[in-house]
């Protein structure tokens, strides 16, 4: 192997690997797995954290789908409390940074939840916009521009020294919208894309599970929110969705992310954090390239034309 | 817990939709009863779950009914075909040498882990009774069971040994020669349920082996979990991690799980 490296910066957010493992894959990092080389890893993002402790849903929770599954363990977590009190240290994984996931159902929720962790020196933050807002009827918060807006700007102003990462929903009409309003928000990083709002039906048990859909199926709906969004922003992007190969994690980095967020597929691929360092190394060495860096967006129309579209602010 | 290739020895049609697989390998940590494994069965997305049915000489072996689509493709796979194996996964069955006097009670592929129990214990002398519950005679994995235990069979249609539920058939064997100290089970959620309120009644200790749907097998999703009791009412604990063996008084049984 020749002086490539893997290392990538996210404005302030140093990572070993682009390779982070996504928000409710891996609890809160404190069980070892025993099959999965943490040495590749850059960073771990917690299971989604709340005020009150939520118990979750009832099952089923996991229903196999074509080429995916669908999830609904409803947020299961032990509330924030809980959370620092017992989790949150040990949830250090030696050179993996962690990453704390919060939501909340208003704006006060998630400034509390920020004050709570910025008093306890959390480095980085990771917003979870897919939560209901308790004001619109089920609507998640990243289904508002303007809400998003409010939500990302509220937390960032509590933690302006901190990282803050925002995460966006796909179940919109336009993604590129909401990611516009968490950058004018403050956001540093953004990650895309969650879960796609999705059923099953047990024809067995006549019954109907609802949650969100994730695995291969959503890697061409990931692609696209990130290679959309790319031409929009600048600040830097996760791509989370459907990664299950190497392959799949340099066509993100091309598309225009910076680093990539693994998911489902760490459920049943226990080599695919090596895979993935293997083909962003190879791809690499055989490109002439120096650095990861260069190769984000690479194949993006954005880096083709040049130009940025014009916008309107918020 | 570790990942592995495992080369298959024996992939054998048993009876009707029951099957034995025999894996060629070893894991570093050697797995107990009650603990299973997670196989990639491909092209889906999901690993499998499988209690070990036995563990030995380089073999590890699983007991399987065909009930959908990936236990379809694993039964079509030949001797000399490899599986990707996570294990071994979660929690064995608890034994305690004051137990003289043992029932084991399975219903279809819950005899898996006990037959991997009864490879144990059948190496110290014990009392162990095994009750078996299948739907017809055919269902019955008849060479798979040890020697040096005694058997109860029972039908749901009465094609072998006794007609109707194997819990009830443990009932009335308890009734006529006495309780054992300790109840092992496994099968269909109905049939556990049922051992628990015999438990309770009987104050006699019951762990069973619980299924559910999983996802990453090894306690990081929380998808796989079950009501169990707690000091302030109950919570939700994974079946896969907590579990998958459970005392039948810690378990919430629902009607409709
Ligand atoms: C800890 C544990 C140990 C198990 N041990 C054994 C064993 O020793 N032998 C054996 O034959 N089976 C065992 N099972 C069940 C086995 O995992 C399922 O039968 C298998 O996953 C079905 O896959 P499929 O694609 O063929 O079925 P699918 O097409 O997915 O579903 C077909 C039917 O199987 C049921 N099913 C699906 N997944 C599960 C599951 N995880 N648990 C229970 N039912 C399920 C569905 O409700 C449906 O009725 C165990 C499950 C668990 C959780
Ligand atoms: C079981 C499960 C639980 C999840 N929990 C959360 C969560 O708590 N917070 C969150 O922001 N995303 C959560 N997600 C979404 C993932 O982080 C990720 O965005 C999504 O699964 C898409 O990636 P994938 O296709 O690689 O799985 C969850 C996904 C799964 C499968
Ligand atoms: S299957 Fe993931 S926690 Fe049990």
């Amino acid at each position: 192997m020749g002086k490539q490296s893997l290392k990538i910066a996210l404005n302030k957010l140093n990572l070993k690997t682009p390779i982070i493992v996504a928000s409710g894959i891996f609890s809160y990092g404190e069980i070892d797995i025993g099959y999965l080389d943490y040495k590749k890893l850059g960073a771990v993002v917690t299971k989604t954290i709340t005020i009150n402790p939520k118990e979750g849903n009832p099952q089923p929770r996991l229903w196999e789908t074509p080429s995916g599954m669908i999830n609904c363990i409803g947020l299961q977590n032990p509330g924030i409390k809980e959370f620092i009190r017992k989790k949150l240290y040990s949830a250090n994984i030696p050179n993996v940074k962690t990453i704390v996931s919060i939501s909340g159902e208003s704006v006060d929720e998630v400034k509390k939840l920020t004050e709570m962790l910025v008093k306890k020196d959390v480095k980085v933050i990771e917003l979870n916009l897919s939560c209901p807002n308790v004001n619109r009827q089920n609507l998640m918060v990243s289904q508002n521009p303007e809400d998003t807006y409010r939500f990302v700007k509220a937390v960032k102003e509590i933690c302006r020294s901190k990282t803050l990462i925002a995460k966006v929903s796909p179940n919109v009409t336009d993604i590129t919208e909401t990611a516009l309003a968490a950058e004018d928000g403050g956001a540093d990083i953004l990650s895309l894309i969650n879960t796609l709002k999705a059923i099953a039906i047990d024809t067995e048990k006549r019954g109907v599970i609802e949650g969100g859909l994730s695995g291969p199926a959503i890697k061409p709906v990931g692609l696209k929110a990130v290679y959309d969004t790319y031409q929009k922003v600048d600040i830097p992007l996760i791509g989370i969705g459907g990664i299950t190969t190497g392959q799949d994690a340099l066509e993100y980095i091309l598309a225009g992310a910076s680093a990539i967020g693994i998911g489902s597929a760490l459920f049943s691929n226990p080599y695919i954090a090596d895979q993935i360092c293997e083909t962003l190394t190879v791809f690499l060495e055989r490109n002439n390239l120096k650095n990861l860096s260069d190769a984000t967006g690479l194949l993006n129309e954005k880096n083709k034309t040049g130009a940025k579209k014009s916008r309107k602010k918020h | 817990m570790e990942a592995k290739s495992f080369q298959i020895k024996k992939n054998i049609h048993l009876t009707e939709k029951l099957h034995l697989l025999e894996l060629e390998g070893s894991f570093l940590q050697s797995p107990v009863p009650g603990q299973f494994i997670h196989i990639k069965i491909d092209p889906f997305f999901l690993r499998r779950p499988f209690s070990i049915a036995g563990y030995n000489d380089n073999t590890l072996k699983i007991l399987y009914r065909v009930v959908g689509r990936a236990t379809e493709v694993l039964s079509e796979k030949e001797a000399g075909d490899s599986l990707n194996v996570i294990g071994p996964l979660g929690n064995g069955f608890p034994v305690n040498n004051n137990y003289k006097s043992i029932f084991l009670v399975g219903g279809g592929t819950g005899i898996a882990p006990l037959l991997f129990l009864t490879d144990t214990l059948i190496r110290k002398n014990l009392n162990i009774s095994f009750f078996y519950g299948a739907r017809t005679s055919e269902c019955i994995a008849f060479h798979l069971l040890p020697y040096g235990v005694d058997y109860i069979f029972s039908t749901n249609d009465g094609s072998y040994g006794y007609k109707g539920l194997i819990g009830e058939v443990m009932q009335q064997h308890i009734k006529k020669n006495g309780k054992p100290d300790i109840i092992y089970g496994g099968g269909p959620y109905q049939m556990l349920k049922q051992l628990a309120k015999i438990s309770a009644k009987h104050k006699t200790p019951a762990f069973v082996s619980l299924e559910n749907r999983m996802a990453c097998g090894t306690g990081i999703c929380y998808g796989c979990v079950t009501k169990i009791k707690d000091k302030t009412g109950w919570e939700y604990k994974r079946v896969c991690k907590d579990g998958p063996v459970f005392n039948t008084e810690e378990v919430i049984w629902e009607n409709n799980p």
